[in-house]
């Protein structure tokens, strides 16, 4: 009995990249690169780019004369396994027992399962009809150990079977590249002449440990399924906070959808796992400088079901106007409820308070909303209008380290002024900055004092003389 | 003080030598210190000087005082400026950036106050004490420490200099100054810091500042300066800010500044020469020595006027001992039998011939002495001497030990921004994603002639112009191109002092162990008239001095490089049929393509060879005009007698750089100097432009003289092609010299100069693999490497007909060599018995499979499959753990199938002398109807065609619009193909990609010379793969 199936996804980051795009835009060739040593080379590619020629592993330099439109961008294994923990949610659904195999591989066990779905070919369709709702390319196999299953997916090989010797037959055929071993055994046993799994199979276990050492009749071991590491699976988060990064900037909404679509699909899983529901969503946009724009929806009874999460969380945002554009999106689940639990009050009594600021803050932040409790920041630059800062409320704020007398008040528009009216104390300190971002000044400032001795911070430009800001 | 300061001193600056501090270049700040009118200005790079001589060429002849001093930065002291009064001063401070630039590795620096007592008397010292707002007791206490132990150390030569630039702690910083003035009794000064020339270069300095930091800006503007008034301010500006009494202050010190660089005088090492005797006897002395070897029937009358014309020159400009040192290190490569060949226009030189430097006759070549040393130019003569490249250590070791550390370093090469570097830096600088800035670079071929990198991007990507971002990055990119980023070591000019080389310039530490440099470069060290003496590397000649080892020892035949038959017709022919592997200079794609269409006859032919296969040539059009000619299918002529007499031995087509020159000088009425200024101009026009301003010069010139327009602008076209690529007649004559020698021995002794070439690797334009085809194609045969008869150098044995190649263990990759020369040597006369005999005689586990996998150990065990099999069993044997497992009886593995064995050949030694891929593939069918390189030479012209191979090489030449030649090499030789562009679009993956190429196409006969146009490409890299083999990388698009 072939015990265990492995799903592997060659491309994930990037098919996982391009689900979250309208699909129109699959059809134009991506790949992503990475480097290795001194070479960029590619490492995933859609089908666009394959159709035209690009391959894995060729050199980024190539490929990109092969294919002069091909969009690129950085490969990146964290958020890759981080996407292959969110399908695990999403597959955990209908499989009990997953172990992540970061960053490209889900390893499944079946025994456990086969009487629910009514067999192994019930369990290969629930899965395959699951995945159908995720537009990723992916390769399935079973297999008698966890070692082959992962071997046989891995290079490509989908043998979808209960019978042993039918997966046993594929892997002796598998050549010793696509082994998993170490690169440096690899190249030992093809110095040797053995060219595939089969051929090192078949040699006594003795004389191969012999030569290549202990490391190798426990592959062997593993392999057969004689020997098996505990596996550590996986156990769906108790919250749901999920951000996906976009590929592109955007800056509308309606563009927003396709993301956002995808992280409901995941809300409810991540609900469905737990039996519960939400009345509450918070989804936030972020963008390159800044807070993060944020939405907090509401909903009227407590629901689960993407398609009623996605209904309302339109509705809500038809309305709203973005002012920059947004790089990544985030969805937090909030308040989530058992879905047989009585309504419970929507502010419960307070607890024994301490009288930390933290714990003040963070209270204020739960009625407020996040962005509301603000504390003033001193931000490196030499411009007065871009030095102090509302950010949002941080227990660890650094303060800048540009130390300048400034005004404590400074009005929040320079206003034209008489140089007749002061009398200069100080100065000048002229500040002639900011080009990097259009926005240059060049200013001569001065201490001086008025008719009535109020200490006032006033300044002369090409358009004259303006009052910034007082001391006093 | 009185009145007002109208001409200020600036003593206090920055260059861009200060690398990623200062934002302009030394000529620009003082082009502005001039035009504001300062009277005086002082380059005060950070530890360096190296930015001062290019100052000092820009303050010649101006109104301008140029002051030479550093900056140093202390820990707990602030910023020292040392300024130089005088030759004694200089001399200190260079020895002070010496010892500090000595304690640290390249490129930083360490200095301590105790470095300035004492050592810097004929030195004047500004102090900028570091005070923090608001200081500490702790801080005030240092700064009076210091500022007594530096009061009683420079006393009167001691300054406080107070830079005033508008911040907000000026006032603060201002009571400061005065108490410490007051308190310890030092003046103040007015001094600005400068950090860039113009107040709009405050854009570029705050983009160096994050490239320092590797930040963005964005995140580092509390680190940019607040305003522009770190520029070099204008007298009314600085009246404004400072107390006149300090302005005065400032022009005081810069009086006592009185060093000018022009004081330095090279002195030569003195030993040269035997006591008793002057230079100059002992050079003519020697000359004629060499004379009577060199002529040995005597000298001719013409060649002796040369010669004493020469010295006398050589004497006028006292350059003999630069000719002695020379003549010393040649002397010691003859003794060490090292080959060596001098180049560049001391070929020009009958001194350099009969000293034996170089080995170009004179009578061989029209020379330009002119060209080699002048008394208009007065700048030294260049004498590149060429040793073998395994053996040039042996030199510099020479100099190092014959006189000192102390007195040789090698010449500094600085390193500059590039267009890439420039574009990556700056993007990065101003927030530009790597990715993004990568795209960009793609967009831009450099090798576009009609636009520039902006316009090219413009148009690709039209958006980038529309944002601010995008404006900054294209101008300041262009801002930051050419700016120094750092000190390398030249490849190989030696600076050599007669006493101490710190007192002329600092020394500081390269980066190779070992090494040290000096704080100028080759134009530095020119501009000051100081000789540098190139020690460089060549391949070739190791390979030449191999080759003749291997003829004495098989042939039993004493050559020299000097002693191979000259003029041999034998040799021509081979050439003619572009048959050139291997041989000097001659033997790249281009170069072979030439070959049978110039066929060369002559020296002299060589010679122009070798000039004119290079861009300039063909960019100036030059080379078709000269084949037509030479062919006879177009007339000679010459627009006057003048022209004539320059173009006549290259049929009035100008290929050399001489040519160039003289016909400004004949044609134009160039004055010699002007001529010069040109050469110079032309060696650098890409990069300054500077070549544009001679153009209306020249046409002008030559339209006065009666040549027509299109004569006029043909020939300034010619000279900008030239650029720097260009050739002089000697430097090609020299190289000529070692074609025609390593022809010669390719003609005469195959084997030897295969062999030799081998054991010369890596070097030339071929691989291993290429040179033991081409070796296999003049029926050399090659014997396998084998344990029990390969060295680790390739060797010829006696057998069978003629001399064999055995190909030796340094083919092995990643082998070692002192572990395998020990095996070797314990190698029994009979041979190894047995594998545990080598493990027994020290062969490490891993040396032993490589030399399994490399199937070298078949007479010991078997097959390569079995015997690395067996071999790892050895190794087990160690490891106690499986100590009982040995006694298990080995399998017997099954032998690898040829392909798989080519397979494993090419993978472990680049290398397989079984059958050819090809031939594998056409003995399974898989290859009908394609014809052999071998079949190509009795096709018809025109014919349509078949044919495959593997890529070896893949050439677009930047010269040819479009046109990539590809070689392809089958089991019976290479075939020339030719891929126009449309082709290359249409059938794109296969031109870039495919290790086995098929191509469908028409077969182009010219005489000897064969291509196959293309017009269909396949690739074939599956069915290669399908083998298990993977072919060698070939050479792309180089």
């Amino acid at each position: 009995m072939n015990a265990w199936l492995y799903l592997h996804f060659p491309h994930l980051l990037l098919d996982y990249q391009l689900a979250l795009q309208p699909p129109e835009l699959s059809t134009m060739p991506q790949a992503l690169t990475q480097s290795h040593a001194a070479r960029r080379t590619v490492v995933q590619a859609n089908n666009a780019a394959l159709q035209q020629g690009v391959q894995v592993d060729m050199a980024e330099v190539l490929a990109s004369t092969l294919v002069p439109q091909l969009k690129l961008h950085d490969y990146d294994a964290t958020k890759e396994s981080a996407m292959l923990t969110q399908l695990a949610q999403v597959l955990y659904q209908d499989m009990a027992q997953i172990v992540l195999q970061p960053p490209q591989g889900l390893l499944f066990e079946v025994q456990s399962l086969l009487r629910l779905h009514q067999g192994f070919a019930g369990v290969v369709k629930r899965m395959q009809a699951r995945l159908q709702q995720w537009p990723l390319r992916y390769i399935l196999s079973s297999g008698y150990s966890p070692l082959s299953a992962k071997l046989l997916a891995a290079s490509g090989h989908s043998v979808l079977s209960t019978e042993p010797a039918d997966v046993k037959a594929a892997i002796a055929e598998l050549p010793i590249e696509y082994s998993g071993l170490p690169e440096p055994q690899i190249e030992k046993l093809r110095n040797v002449g053995l060219l595939t799994l089969g051929a090192v199979l078949q040699l006594p276990a003795a004389e191969l440990g012999a030569r290549f050492g202990r490391a190798i009749t426990t592959y062997v071991a593993e392999l057969n399924g004689d020997f098996s590491a505990p596996q550590s699976f996986y156990h769906p988060p108790h919250r749901f906070d999920e951000q996906v990064e976009l590929n592109a900037e955007v800056h509308s909404w309606p563009q927003l959808l396709f993301p956002l679509k995808r992280l409901l699909q995941q809300v409810e899983s991540f609900l469905e796992i737990h039996q519960w529901s939400t009345r509450a969503l918070l989804i936030r946009a972020h963008h390159r400088t800044g807070p993060a724009t944020q939405v907090p929806i509401q909903f009227a009874h407590a629901v689960w079901q993407q398609r009623d999460l996605l209904s309302l969380s339109q509705l809500h945002l038809e309305r709203q106007k973005l002012k920059q554009p947004v790089l990544a999106l985030s969805v937090r689940v909030q308040r989530p409820e058992s879905r047989q639990a009585k309504e419970q009050a929507m502010f419960s009594a307070p607890q024994a308070q301490t009288d930390s600021l933290n714990a003040l803050v963070s209270r204020l932040q739960a009625r407020l909303g996040e962005s509301k409790v603000q504390s003033l920041h001193v931000h490196d630059d030499w411009r007065p209008e871009y030095q102090g800062t509302l950010k949002p409320w941080q227990s660890d704020s650094t303060s800048g380290g540009l130390l300048l007398p400034r005004p404590a008040w400074l009005l929040p528009q320079a206003e034209p002024t008489e140089r007749q009216q002061w009398q200069l104390q100080w100065g000048p300190e002229r500040i002639v900055s900011g080009w990097w971002n259009a926005d240059t000044i060049a200013r001569d400032y001065y201490i001086a004092l008025d008719q009535w001795q109020r200490q006032g911070w006033i300044y002369q430009c090409d358009k004259g003389w303006f009052l910034h800001g007082w001391f006093s | 003080m009185a009145g007002s300061v109208k001409r200020p001193a600036a003593l206090h600056c920055l260059t861009n030598f200060s690398f990623l501090r200062g934002g302009s270049h030394p000529h620009e700040l003082v082009q502005r210190a001039v035009s504001c009118g300062y009277q005086a200005l002082a380059i005060t790079d950070e530890c360096s000087v190296a930015g001062v001589v290019r100052a000092y060429v820009a303050a010649r002849e101006q109104p301008l005082r140029l002051i030479i001093g550093s900056e140093f930065q202390l820990e707990n002291v602030g910023t020292l400026i040392v300024l130089v009064r005088n030759r004694q001063g200089y001399a200190q401070l260079c020895q002070l950036i010496t010892t500090a630039r000595n304690r640290s590795k390249k490129g930083s620096y360490q200095v301590f106050l105790d470095d300035f007592m004492g050592t810097l008397n004929d030195c004047l010292l500004l102090w900028r004490p570091q005070f923090k707002v608001p200081s500490a007791n702790v801080e005030r206490e240092t700064i009076a420490v210091t500022a007594q132990q530096l009061k009683q150390q420079f006393g009167g030569a001691l300054w406080l200099a107070y830079g005033r630039h508008y911040e907000a702690d000026d006032a603060q910083r201002y009571s400061d100054y005065k108490q410490l003035s007051v308190a310890h009794d030092i003046p103040v000064a007015a001094v600005c810091e400068v950090c860039y020339h113009e107040p709009q270069r405050q854009l570029l300095h705050d983009v160096l500042v994050a490239i320092r930091r590797r930040q963005p800006l964005e995140t580092q503007v509390g680190q940019l300066k607040p305003n522009q008034d770190y520029c070099l301010r204008t007298p009314e500006q600085l009246q404004q800010c400072y107390p006149s009494a300090w302005l005065a202050q400032s022009v005081v010190i810069a009086k006592q500044c009185c060093f000018c660089l022009s004081e330095l005088r090279y002195e030569y090492p003195a030993e040269l020469v035997p006591a008793g005797k002057t230079a100059s006897e002992h050079l003519r002395e020697l000359t004629y020595l060499g004379a009577q070897q060199r002529f040995p029937h005597g000298l001719r009358a013409d060649v002796k006027e040369k010669l004493e014309k020469e010295l006398k020159l050589i004497a006028q400009l006292r350059y003999e001992y630069f000719f002695l040192t020379i003549h010393d290190l040649v002397q010691f490569a003859q003794q060490r039998g090292i080959l060596y060949q001098g180049r560049g226009s001391a070929a020009n030189s009958v001194v350099c011939y009969c000293l034996q430097i170089t080995a170009v006759n004179p009578d061989q070549i029209d020379v330009l002495f002119e060209r080699f040393i002048s008394a208009e130019r007065d700048e030294p003569p260049d004498i590149d001497v060429d040793f073998e490249h395994e053996r040039r250590e042996e030199v510099i070791q020479y100099i190092y030990q014959k006189y000192g550390r102390h007195r040789a370093a090698l010449a500094a090469t600085v390193i500059r921004y590039r267009l890439r570097s420039a574009l990556r830096d700056v993007g990065k600088a101003l927030g530009f994603h790597e990715q993004e800035l990568r795209h960009y670079l793609r967009q831009i071929d450099r090798r576009d002639q009609q636009s520039d990198w902006q316009q090219q991007l413009l148009e690709k990507i039209p958006g980038l112009g529309q944002t601010h971002r995008g404006r900054c990055l294209f101008a300041l990119t262009d801002a930051i191109l050419g700016f120094p980023r750092h000190l390398s070591q030249h490849v190989g000019g030696f600076v050599i002092a007669s006493t101490q080389l710190s007192d002329l310039v600092p020394v500081e530490n390269a980066s190779m162990p070992e090494r040290t440099v000096i704080q100028w470069d080759k134009d530095d060290l020119e501009t000051l008239r100081l000789i540098k003496v190139d020690v460089l590397a060549l391949g070739m000649l190791t390979a030449l001095r191999k080759m003749l080892r291997l003829i004495q020892q098989h042939h039993q035949r004493e050559l020299g490089l000097a002693d191979i038959p000259q003029e041999d017709a034998k040799v021509y022919q081979m050439l003619q049929r572009a048959d050139s592997i291997g041989v000097f200079q001659i033997e790249s794609r281009a170069q072979m393509n030439m070959l049978p269409r110039l066929r060369p006859q002559t020296f002299y032919d060589l010679v122009v060879q070798i000039a004119i296969v290079r861009p300039g040539p063909i960019q100036g059009d030059m080379v078709h005009p000269y084949l037509r000619r030479r062919a006879g299918l177009e007339p000679i002529t010459f627009p006057s007698e003048a022209v004539k007499e320059v173009l006549e031995r290259t049929l009035g087509v100008p290929i050399f750089q001489e040519q160039v020159i003289k016909l400004a000088m004949v044609a134009a009425g160039f004055s010699g100097g002007e001529a010069d200024q040109l050469r110079r101009a032309m060696a650098n026009w890409k990069s300054s432009g500077e070549l544009r301003q001679f153009e209306s010069k020249l046409i002008k010139g030559m339209r006065a003289r009666g040549y027509s327009e299109e004569f006029a602008q043909r020939i300034f076209q010619q000279i900008c092609g030239f650029g720097e690529y260009g050739f002089p007649e000697s430097h090609s004559a020299s190289f000529a010299n070692l074609a025609y020698a390593s022809a010669w021995l390719k003609c005469y002794y195959p084997a030897a100069f295969y062999c030799a070439l081998l054991n010369s690797l890596p070097m030339g334009f071929y691989s291993a693999n290429q040179l033991i085809q081409d070796a296999r194609r003049h029926h050399i045969t090659i014997l396998p490497a084998d344990i029990q008869h390969s060295n680790w150098d390739h060797q010829l044995e006696a057998g069978g007909r003629g001399m064999q190649l055995r190909l030796g263990l340094r083919l092995i990759k990643g082998l070692s060599q002192s572990h395998m020369q020990a095996l070797l040597e314990q190698r029994p006369a009979q041979g190894f018995q047995s594998l545990q005999q080598l493990r027994d005689y020290g062969l490490s586990g891993a040396d032993l499979h490589k030399l399994a996998s490399a199937d070298v150990l078949g007479a010991l065990a078997g097959h390569r499959y079995q015997s690395q099999w067996q071999s790892l069993a050895l190794q087990a044997e160690q490891l106690p753990l499986f100590a009982e497992l040995t006694a298990v009886p080995t399998t017997q593995l099954a032998a690898p199938a040829e392909f798989q064995d080519i397979a494993v050949d090419y993978r472990t030694t680049g290398v397989s002398i079984r059958r050819h891929p090809l031939a594998l593939l056409r003995e399974q069918q898989q290859l009908k109807g394609y014809k052999l390189a071998s079949e190509l030479a009795h096709c018809r012209h025109k014919q349509h065609v078949r044919v495959a191979g593997l890529v070896t090489c893949r050439q677009r030449p930047g010269t040819a619009s479009g046109v990539t030649f590809v070689t392809l090499e089958d089991e019976s030789g290479l075939i020339n193909i030719v891929i126009w562009q449309k082709t290359a679009r249409a059938f794109r993956q296969a031109y870039l990609t495919a290790q086995l190429l098929k191509i469908k196409g028409i077969v182009e006969i010219h005489g000897e010379v064969i291509h196959v146009i293309a017009g269909q490409l396949e690739d074939g890299t599956e069915q290669l793969a399908q083998l298990g083999v993977s072919a060698n990388r070939s050479r792309d698009f180089h």
